[in-house]
């Protein structure tokens, strides 16, 4: 009975499906170049972003460590080292001190976001190439 | 050597587009005959057509640990089916789940659709008006058995139903057939 059942309950093929196949996989691939190129573009401007971010971001940790003498504290290992090895606990804190903390965490942050940005486009458009 | 479904998703998900061609040639005539049975001719196209959008969107979500492919993507497809039954305001599987689960039947399925039964489902016009009238959670239990060749620890797991209640629907399904196929 069950073989049999097998046998009735066999599809007869009104032969759709195989342009079905061919027209669902045509939809897939529109929706995965609209997609890629939505988000190529996506990454792309937030790239652009970080890097113009990145660049200000650069002058004004420049202008911070002018401000606050850190190049001046940094000078003096090669002026008086002796001083330095003598008081290396104190000059160790003033040298943190006078480190733009605020400045420096934007700019790995923004230096991330544009490395992620980088890593994601070239990861699209290496598919997109493997695929051609 | 043929790829398993598995291995495929996996190609895919590395980066093989073409990968997810072969899955998708692999199983549209699958899912097209079983959305046939339940939608029609005329609306299966586009019930496949959901269905393999929603794979394709959702193929990173799928576990192998928790299901075989086959299993994923008909569970996807009579949601779809459900969904789209919902909204034509027809009769939904789920709608027709609540009654007795726990009975599971002993008898031996063999003596449950006698040989005349049998010649007489071999019109296969007949047997779809029959599996129309019974009750869509016996007709899915039937065609995912017989026609998708689905174990019923595989349909169990499709429907969220103990392999029991599954056994229980296969054996009263029969029953139904026999007794309508005697009353016509």
């Amino acid at each position: 009975m069950e073989q049999n059942l097998h046998k009735l309950f066999k599809p007869s093929s009104d032969n759709k499906e195989s342009k079905l196949s061919s027209d669902i996989w045509n939809v897939i691939e529109s929706k995965t170049t609209h997609m890629t190129k939505q988000k190529t573009l996506f990454y792309l401007s937030i790239g652009a972003m970080s890097l113009v971010g990145t660049i200000f971001s650069v002058k004004s940790l420049i202008e911070e460590f002018l401000r606050l003498g850190f190049f001046n504290y940094l000078s003096l290992i090669f002026s008086d080292i002796g001083v330095i090895t003598t008081y290396w606990r104190e000059y160790t804190l003033t040298l943190m001190d006078s480190l733009p903390v605020t400045s420096l965490i934007i700019l790995f942050s923004l230096l991330f976001i544009l490395f992620i940005s980088i890593r994601r486009v070239s990861y699209k458009f290496r598919r997109k190439f493997s695929i051609i | 050597m043929e790829k398993s479904d598995e291995k495929l998703v996996e190609e895919y998900l590395d980066g093989e587009e073409s990968s997810f061609k072969i899955l998708l040639d692999r199983y549209t005539s699958h899912i097209y005959n079983f959305s046939k049975r339940f939608v029609g001719v005329e609306y299966a196209n586009d019930i496949v057509q959901e269905v393999f959008i929603k794979i394709w969107k959702n193929i990173e979500n799928f576990n192998v640990k928790k299901a075989n492919f086959k299993t994923w993507i008909f569970t996807i497809a009579r949601n779809t089916i459900t969904d789209y039954l919902r909204k034509k305001k027809m009769v939904s599987f789920s709608s027709l789940d609540k009654e007795d689960e726990t009975f599971a039947d002993n008898i031996e399925d063999e003596v449950v659709l006698p040989n005349e039964a049998l010649m007489k489902l071999e019109d296969k016009e007949f047997l779809n008006n029959l599996l129309d009238k019974i009750p869509a959670h016996y007709k899915e239990v039937l065609i995912l058995y017989y026609q998708e060749e689905m174990t019923f620890s595989e349909i169990g797991k499709l429907l969220e139903k103990p392999l029991n209640t599954v056994k229980s629907y296969h054996h009263r399904a029969l029953v139904l057939l026999r007794d309508m196929v005697h009353h016509n």
